[in-house]
């Protein structure tokens, strides 16, 4: 059952070079993060760094946002298809954001850099960044009501950002004049250009010691190794094909039809195809992804279904087959929109740990709400300044087999942190009225869905224009194994005058000072029967205010006197 | 009040740790003894006192001569590892009270997708968070008054509900102080028995989960803590030992029991201050300001930096995985350790931790039936440790089951010697250890090679040439008693009290009276808290910082800076030279001052602990044992006992120094001299590369 890869590369200098490219990639994600201005970047750490070798494969990446998992993959062979190796010199960068040339979508700039020694190329170093801005139709170019790209903001083909000599003026001019907050977007490029030489610099020092030609070698064999365990870890999913379907609330432009994302998992001894045949064509609102992006999601599930003492790198990739319908839902046709993929990605997730979860039912927990809630405030102070906010709210976890779902956390293919509403109310003219969890959202079992949130918010000064980014309105996370659904999310604008706007889980509208917004994220689904829900861990939840009174007779169908207090709650 | 009255008698420094608890006496000539004793998990005082008392006697102290009781407690860590705290209550702004739970929503393992909690709703749970109207805004302002009444009423349901201890925070309470300072007003009239912690005193500073989360864990360990201390005291003054009992805080400052007990979560991350005040002091003594340390224990390695002379502070830390902002000596640990299991992946790659054999049952050779191989298995099949001499000769290692046991799981898989495989062990776990104490460097901006390097622990000494030559640091200082620094440490540490203010200031509006107005503030709650410790009015060192950032950046970084016209204008420069040395990069763009901070810190004046050294080398480096050396092979290694070393003696690598607490290797390339502060001064040779 061992079966050890075959080179003659001593297996412990591999692996203390190993070691050396993660050290030198958390090197290089801690100087992207705190050096970056944009927070999207240093609050909800929206940014990757990796080494790869110089076919394009991931060596070591830094750890953040696992939607990044594959985000720079096509992105750097993009920049290698444009510029060849023999066209690179020492000093150059290289960026891009431009969806269907390898980007993701508008705000996500990737940039990379050739790693020379002696003369040649041996590695290439990349960051990604979600930008706070690229300008657009609306503040922070995240706009649910876009129908094609160019609405979406200010596009980068693949450029020569710099050179030796510095960076395109030229360029930089013209990025300026195109979007709304440049200083800080051009410190973050910064950041990422400071992030790229780390790994430059790291890897000329290794090079140095152990010479160029040897360390590509030990490259190609880590992540031969990976392969190889990434494989053999898989074959203990049995062969068969898997299906799992999911339906997002809306495209945010036609707000009555579903979208519905349809997975076939196909497991041959340990090697994985997945297949989006019957996934929506592409839509008109800005919920498409194109593959690059689409990748992540599967990679995510793959990673996470193969154990976790595999090193990451593109090795663990490569028994992953996938096919993408053109013009479909998750490979759109240009100028298709793309911005709030984040949904569809989310979605994609689900789909697969549904799928997976036929044949792992004991690893893999019931749907999570896996909704990642984005609401952006641009607005203008009484005085006339302008501001922009950006928040991340999520919904609850899925219960598993002896584990209740946690309440408020994020999922699958991200990983973001929320707004402190102390440092939110400092940057914004807003004030957050409550932030609770929201009862009896989590489905019943044996084992409860994590609950989801509740978020309210008063503006306080002028107006802003408000974008809401919403998931799971309309369906909710399923339960599993008798386990119930979770509650689904709704928000609503309470307006100054007394009226009230239903938020169809997508908006963009215009909100001012005296209106309220009420914002709740869906719960996870229940595990099991929940007749076999021990008592004390109701009359926990029903102390903790986490179900109610109502909710128990009503959806748990017990006797109202019946749950003792507990024990020591 | 106990008067600090230098150099009149014998201080006393106890140490706990999970095995052993390590004491140190300093005599008035500044010589020190050293005695471990067992610890008494189930009652760390006994250990304490104890030890004391046992190692009085048997060096002929009288107890009326101690004159002071240095104490490093895990009391508060482990109340809250093992869930041992207080019944807690927490009293927060009404539509809040679920901040705790609902923490940050970022979960730690990306891709476990079985989720354990993140934040730490186990410390109180839902039933037991009451909220109350009262709101502040962002500028301090009362937007709702508060609701006395509610106060009282949540006050009254959770003592009905069993509560010890009451955390209160409220929202912007860190600008604006006036309603849980009234909350505690409350509370303490109706129930004066309860301990109250308030998040405007624990840690004044924005982002309101983190600061709940320190407050609740305040209320949590302050009965724990305080029934620990208040007994310890107890038991000391009943034997006459009535001089200042002091314990050391995390960010390595001493102050008295009485006053911890006031903050007792500023104990939970001292585990490791001890250790790196005795850093400090080597800096001090050898007259080199950059220092790492590295101390490596059985299940991971503490690393810590020393710049300038000056431990590098942080503002937060974690405890058991959670957030727990309070001033820290910025201790990273990696979880490779002498008790580092190593295994073959399915690949066949050779993989050090992060599962360790720990101390139970230990390593293979401990023969205390460990059936997996360790990195100090391996230290043994190279010939690094002596069986027979290992922990001071305490514990007689059993080699063959080192062999045995790296023969079965790697050599023989790998198709190698066992010899090369043990080398191979170290040579991973050596590189993970570079790679840790470089990513902790390079987090604070600093490039490793111009630092020397401490070793400490246990296991510290066995690796630090490979990992200097890895680091490309040419420095060695190995200290008199690496493995019993923390309690040393406890005696040079200084009396100190910290206070802060959270001000949010945009620098250009800023004017000096502003600043001069909060310092004096500032300066006053210290002076009050030092000369209840003790510290002779005038005679403490005052220091001031400013944590700045940009505008619109949320990262900020501690700048020093003098209160006068010219050290106030000079503050954003000096963020910029900071800012460009952590993150290689700065504009000249508009700051912003987020928190004051006044450090006022005494040390007594002592006479130096002078080392003293045998007379002639004696019968040295005459003993050889062979060893296996990464890069070399077999060799002969001269062996040392450090006990015998004199100044005049040189000790050219490869050889092997053995003391009590630990065992040094010295490789080839590099040459060991005592230097004058008693510390062996290992230095590499110009012409020595790195090993690959």
């Amino acid at each position: 059952m061992n079966m050890s890869v075959q080179d003659d590369l001593d297996p412990v200098t591999v692996e203390v070079i190993r070691n050396k490219l993660e050290g030198i990639a958390d090197e290089m994600g801690i100087k992207l993060i705190r050096s970056s201005f944009s927070p999207m970047v240093k609050e909800g750490f929206d940014a990757a760094a990796s080494l790869f070798t110089i076919e394009g494969e991931v060596l070591s990446q830094a750890m953040s946002v696992p939607g990044h998992l594959s985000a720079l993959v096509p992105i750097v062979r993009q920049f290698l298809k444009t510029f060849p190796l023999d066209r690179m010199s020492p000093g150059d960068a290289f960026i891009l954001n431009d969806p269907y040339m390898g980007g993701t979508h508008i705000p996500d700039i990737g940039m990379m850099v050739p790693i020379f020694h002696d003369g040649r190329v041996i590695a290439l170093s990349a960051t990604i960044s979600h930008h706070q801005d690229l300008g657009g139709m609306v503040p922070g170019s995240l706009p649910t009501t876009a129908t094609e790209l160019f609405q979406e903001g200010f596009r980068i083909p693949p450029l020569r950002y710099r050179t030796a000599a510095g960076e395109d003026q030229t360029f930089l001019a013209l990025l300026r004049k195109n979007v709304r907050f440049p200083d800080m977007l051009l410190g973050d490029l910064n950041a990422q250009y400071a992030s790229c030489v780390v790994g430059i610099r790291r890897i000329q020092e290794m090079a140095d010691l152990y010479g160029g030609t040897f360390l590509q070698h030990c490259f190609a064999s880590i992540l031969d190794r990976s392969e190889q365990m990434t494989r053999e870890a898989l074959r203990r999913v049995p062969d068969g094909t898997y299906r799992y379907e999911e339906t997002i609330d809306n495209d945010g432009v036609n707000l009555d039809q579903p979208v519905k994302v349809a997975v076939a998992v196909t497991v041959r001894d340990g090697l994985i195809d997945v297949d989006f045949t019957g996934t929506n064509p592409q839509v008109a609102g800005p919920i498409n992804c194109v593959p690059a992006a689409a990748t992540a999601p599967v990679y995510f599930a793959v990673r996470a279904a193969s154990g976790a003492h595999i090193p990451t790198n593109g090795g663990c990739f490569r028994g992953v087959t996938i096919h993408f319908p053109e013009g479909s839902l998750v490979n759109p046709l240009e100028p298709a929109p793309v911005n709030s993929r984040t949904a569809a990605l989310k979605r994609i997730a689900v789909c697969m740990l549904g799928a997976l979860r036929q044949a792992l039912p004991d690893d893999i927990p019931a749907d999570a709400a896996s909704q990642l809630l984005v609401l952006i405030f641009g607005g203008t102070r009484d005085g006339g300044q302008r501001y922009i906010t950006g928040e991340l709210i999520v919904g609850g976890g899925g219960a598993g087999s002896g584990l209740d779902g946690i309440d408020v956390i994020d999922t699958d293919n991200t990983n973001c942190m929320n707004n402190p509403v102390e440092t939110l109310e400092f940057d914004a003219p807003l004030l957050v009225r409550r932030f609770e969890l929201a009862p009896n959202t989590g489905g019943i079992g044996q084992y409860r869905g994590g609950l989801g949130v509740r978020r309210e918010y008063l503006v306080l000064e002028g107006s802003a224009s408000f974008t809401h980014r919403g998931e799971r309105h309309f369906f909710p996370a399923k339960g599993f194994r008798g386990g119930g659904d979770g509650q689904p999310a709704r928000s609503e604008i309470l307006r100054k005058d007394g009226s009230k706007v239903d938020i169809p889980s997508k908006m963009v509208t215009t909100v001012a000072a005296g209106d309220r917004i009420i914002v709740q994220t869906a719960g996870g689904g229940g595990y099991g029967d929940p007749a076999l829900r021990a008592q004390d861990a109701l009359a926990a939840d029903l102390a903790d205010g986490k179900i109610s009174a109502e909710a128990l007779t009503r959806d748990w169908r017990r006797p109202a006197d019946a749950p003792s207090e507990p024990a020591d709650a | 009040m106990k008067h600090i009255k230098p150099g009149s008698g014998i201080e006393v420094g106890v140490d706990t740790g999970g095995t052993f608890t390590d004491i140190v006496f300093r005599f008035p000539d500044g010589t020190v003894r050293i005695a471990k004793e067992r610890s008494t998990p189930a009652d760390p005082g006994r250990a304490v006192i104890d030890g004391i008392l046992k190692n009085a006697r048997a060096w002929g102290v009288s107890l009326d001569d101690i004159e002071r009781v240095v104490h490093g407690t895990t009391v508060a860590t482990n109340a809250i590892i093992e869930r041992r705290g207080a019944r807690v209550g927490l009293i927060t702004t009404d539509g809040f009270r679920d901040v705790l739970e609902i923490g940050r929503q970022m979960r730690r393992d990306m891709y476990d997708l079985r989720i354990q909690p993140v934040a730490p709703a186990f410390l109180v749970p839902r039933a037991r968070r009451k909220d109350v109207p009262e709101r502040l805004l962002a500028s301090g302002e009362v937007l709702v008054p508060l609701d006395e009444d509610a106060v009282l009423e949540a006050a009254k349901d959770l003592v009905a509900d069993g509560v010890r201890s009451i955390a209160v925070c409220f929202l912007f309470a860190f600008l604006n102080p006036a309603h849980e300072l009234r909350a505690r007003a409350i509370i303490k009239a109706a129930f004066p028995e309860l301990h109250v912690s308030l998040s405007c005193e624990i840690d004044p500073a924005i982002r309101e989960y983190e600061r709940t989360v320190v407050t609740v864990f305040d209320a949590y360990v302050k009965p724990v803590v305080s029934d620990y201390l208040e007994k310890l005291e107890h038991n000391l003054v009943a034997h006459g030992i009535d001089g200042p009992f002091q314990v050391i805080q995390s960010r390595g400052g001493l102050c008295s029991a009485e006053l911890a007990r006031q903050k007792p979560v500023k104990l939970v991350l001292s585990g490791p201050a001890g250790g790196v005040i005795s850093g400090e002091k080597i800096s001090s003594d050898s007259g080199r300001g950059d220092i790492i340390t590295v101390d490596v224990g059985g299940t991971s390695s503490d690393i810590a930096l020393i710049h300038k002379g000056r431990a590098v502070i942080r503002n937060e830390g974690t405890v058991d995985g959670y957030p727990v902002r309070v001033s820290m000596v910025d201790v990273n640990a990696i979880g490779a350790g002498g008790g580092s299991i190593a295994w073959l992946d399915s690949s066949g790659a050779l993989r050090i931790g992060p599962h360790s054999a720990g101390a139970d049952p230990g390593p293979a050779c401990y023969a205390r039936g460990g059936q997996e191989p360790t990195v100090t298995d391996a230290s043994v099949v190279l010939g690094y440790l002596e069986p027979s001499r290992f922990a001071g000769g305490n514990m007689t290692l059993k080699p063959e089951l080192s062999y045995e046991v790296i023969k079965t799981r790697i050599a023989d898989p790998m198709g190698t010697s066992v010899e090369a495989a043990a080398l191979g062990i170290h040579r991973v776990v050596n590189s993970q250890m570079a790679e840790g104490i470089r990513f902790v460097s390079i987090k604070q901006g600093f490039d490793p090679r111009g630092f020397s390097l401490i070793p400490m622990g246990g296991g510290g000494a066995l690796h630090v040439c490979q990992l200097a030559r890895d680091l490309g640091i040419r420095t060695i200082l190995v200290p008199s008693r690496p493995g019993v620094m923390a309690a040393e440490g406890l005696l040079s540490a200084p009396v100190e009290h910290e206070a802060k203010r959270s001000v949010h200031w945009s620098f250009a509006d800023t004017t000096l009276n502003q600043v001069l107005e909060s310092l004096t503030n500032l300066d006053a709650e210290c002076a009050v808290a030092m000369a209840k410790d003790g510290v002779p009015e005038g005679k403490a060192k005052v220091r001031h910082f400013a944590d700045v950032c940009y505008e619109g950046q949320s990262f900020d970084l501690e700048v020093p800076f003098t209160a006068t016209d010219a050290g106030l204008r000079s503050l954003p420069e000096a963020f910029y030279d900071l800012h460009d040395r952590v993150f290689g990069q700065s504009t000249d763009g508009p700051v912003r001052l987020v928190q004051l901070k006044s450090v006022h810190s005494y040390l007594a004046e002592r006479s130096d602990m002078g080392a003293s050294f045998p007379a002639t080398a004696g019968d040295q480096g005459s003993e050889t044992r062979s060893i296996v050396l990464p890069g070399a092979g077999r060799v002969d290694a001269a062996i040392f006992q450090r006990a015998s070393l004199c100044p005049s003696t040189e000790i050219r690598g490869p050889a092997i120094v053995e003391q009590p607490d630990t065992t040094l290797l010295i490789d080839q390339g590099w040459t060991g001299r005592i230097g004058d502060e008693g510390s062996l001064v290992l230095t590499c040779n110009p012409d020595t590369g790195v090993t690959k």
